[in-house]
């Protein structure tokens, strides 16, 4: 599905990235981690063609049009009402208006906004701007999934529903998913493989650990399997390791 | 909630009737100089007759007519300047530094060049509006679209939108809601020139008839013009705030539109 070979990003004279490799394949979750400033928002930047790397490759097996990107910001078109931005994306595929605003309906009531498509992002709640943002992805019949701590700004309650619901969406359909995250525990009970990258510059994978818990899986259940707790005592272990050696590193 | 709305307008409509009756006690009862300061009553006398010997008329046209096709050549030439600068660099390496002088220095001090190259009549008038809108317009278009948020770029990119649905989706939305935010002020700035062009050097429009008022120091007549000029004035502004709350909608939360 996406294959990255080597790939080095950079701004201005800095390399933020070096050498990095990472697979994910069909129906595969993969989560990305590390500390803060390691480049897992420019890894997924490249992918999405919207930064340049300076050398190495991104491979997608199935190209562009298969990938949707969920931002850390919901980034929806203020002037737009949700259901004109959910057909956005249609619109820009070549559908009609009216095809794409039925289409945005139906996907709006799937995600529970029945009845709010009229409304503008400001007259809705940042859970409901969020789902509008899902709705507008996965309009788009995407492959490939890449998201940048989308639900980082939610509350906690609102974030556990969204992310379980979207579980439950990407096991349905077989989605693959590239996830950013900061939080280790949300990686490990959602992903099938996570990546650690080290402390940037000159980011690159330190591991990958496999996440050997069944699926579907519930959030609440997956962090009671046996399998986890060991797996995050290993991962949280490691980052500190990196994060406590970059310090040493800057100190000399 | 309503009913205090309701309060603060009463008070407020109480203490203007309150300042006009102290105003015209006060010059009534020779307090204060009518000559220099009329009673509120003599002054809507002055208004009324301009009004039904119709002399006002041909003012009001030739005023009227200077500040909206002013206004109007204003906004086509602040766009088309403002997208130009801000999408093209050369013409920004041009315009920028002619625009920031102009916007630096009071530009009605233009008024006089006007009449010296246009002459007495309207285009001269309309010169002097079009250069006090345009410079408005072009700063709000230009900072519009360097400011256009980032992340709505990269979102329609991502969507898969090209340049074309760059322009229609993201750029022209944030630049009109930047060039309605300034239109109220820009209607003002548009009467604003056809009054000092008036002012300046003119036969007929509101700023010759007020300069007239003046010369002949006539001081009712000079503060009736003063209020119906403020009337026109904000007359345009409530049109022009009505334009932008209904182009706008998505910005402004009515109160049955909190978040649910």
């Amino acid at each position: 599905m996406l294959r990255v070979r080597d790939l080095e990003l950079g701004y201005g004279q800095e390399l933020i990235i070096a050498g990095v490799n990472l697979e994910v394949a069909a129906g595969q979750f993969v989560s990305l981690v590390g500390p803060s400033g390691s480049g897992k928002t420019s890894i997924l930047r490249a992918v999405n063609g919207l930064l340049i790397p300076r050398s190495g490759s991104v491979e997608l097996s199935d190209g562009d049009a298969a990938l949707g990107f969920l931002f850390q910001d919901d980034a929806l078109l203020p002037w737009r009402t949700a259901r004109e931005n959910v057909a956005l994306g249609l619109r820009i595929r070549k559908f009609s208006k009216d095809a794409a605003l039925t289409e945005a309906d139906g996907w709006l009531a799937r995600l529970g906004l029945e009845g709010f498509g009229g409304r503008f992002p400001h007259q809705l709640s940042g859970g409901q701007r969020k789902r509008v943002a899902i709705a507008q992805i996965l309009a788009l019949k995407p492959k490939l999934l890449l998201m940048d701590e989308p639900f980082a700004s939610l509350d906690a309650i609102v974030r556990m529903r969204i992310t379980q619901e979207l579980l439950n969406w990407v096991e349905r359909e077989h989605l693959s998913v590239l996830l950013v995250t900061h939080d280790l525990e949300e990686a490990l009970t959602v992903s099938d493989t996570v990546y650690l990258l080290s402390q940037g510059p000159r980011a690159r994978v330190l591991a990958s650990y496999d996440v050997a818990i069944p699926r579907p899986r519930d959030i609440f259940a997956t962090r009671k399997h046996p399998n986890f707790t060991p797996l995050l005592e290993r991962l949280w272990n490691d980052l500190s390791e990196t994060m406590n050696s970059s310090e040493v590193e800057a100190q000399k | 909630m309503t009913a205090d709305i309701k309060k603060t307008g009463v008070r407020r409509f109480f203490s203007l009737f309150m300042l006009v009756i102290v105003w015209e006690v006060l010059s009534r009862a020779g307090i204060i100089n009518p000559f220099y300061v009329p009673a509120p009553t003599e002054v809507l006398r002055v208004i009324f007759s301009l009004f039904s010997e119709g002399t006002i008329f041909s003012h009001l046209e030739a005023t009227f007519f200077a500040s909206l096709v002013g206004l109007a050549i204003g906004l086509v030439l602040g766009i088309f300047l403002g997208f130009a600068a801000a999408l093209i660099s050369w013409v920004a390496d041009v315009l920028e530094p002619i625009m920031l002088l102009l916007n630096a220095i009071p530009r009605v001090i233009l008024a006089p060049l006007f009449v010296i190259w246009l002459g007495i009549e309207i285009p001269s008038k309309i010169a002097l509006a079009v250069v006090l809108v345009a410079v408005l317009i072009f700063f709000a278009v230009y900072n519009g679209i360097k400011d256009v948020n980032p992340l709505l770029v990269d979102r329609v990119r991502t969507l898969g939108g090209g340049r074309m649905v760059l322009l229609r989706e993201v750029y022209v939305p944030s630049v009109t809601a930047w060039v309605l935010g300034s239109l109220k002020i820009a209607v003002g700035f548009a009467f604003t020139g056809a009054c000092v062009g008036e002012f300046v050097a003119a036969t007929r429009g509101l700023g010759y008839l007020l300069q007239f008022a003046q010369s002949t120091y006539n001081a009712a007549l000079t503060i009736g013009l003063i209020f119906l000029i403020m009337t026109f004035v904000l007359m345009l502004f409530f049109c022009a705030e009505a334009i932008e709350r209904r182009l706008l909608r998505w910005r402004y939360r009515g109160p049955s539109e909190k978040p649910a």
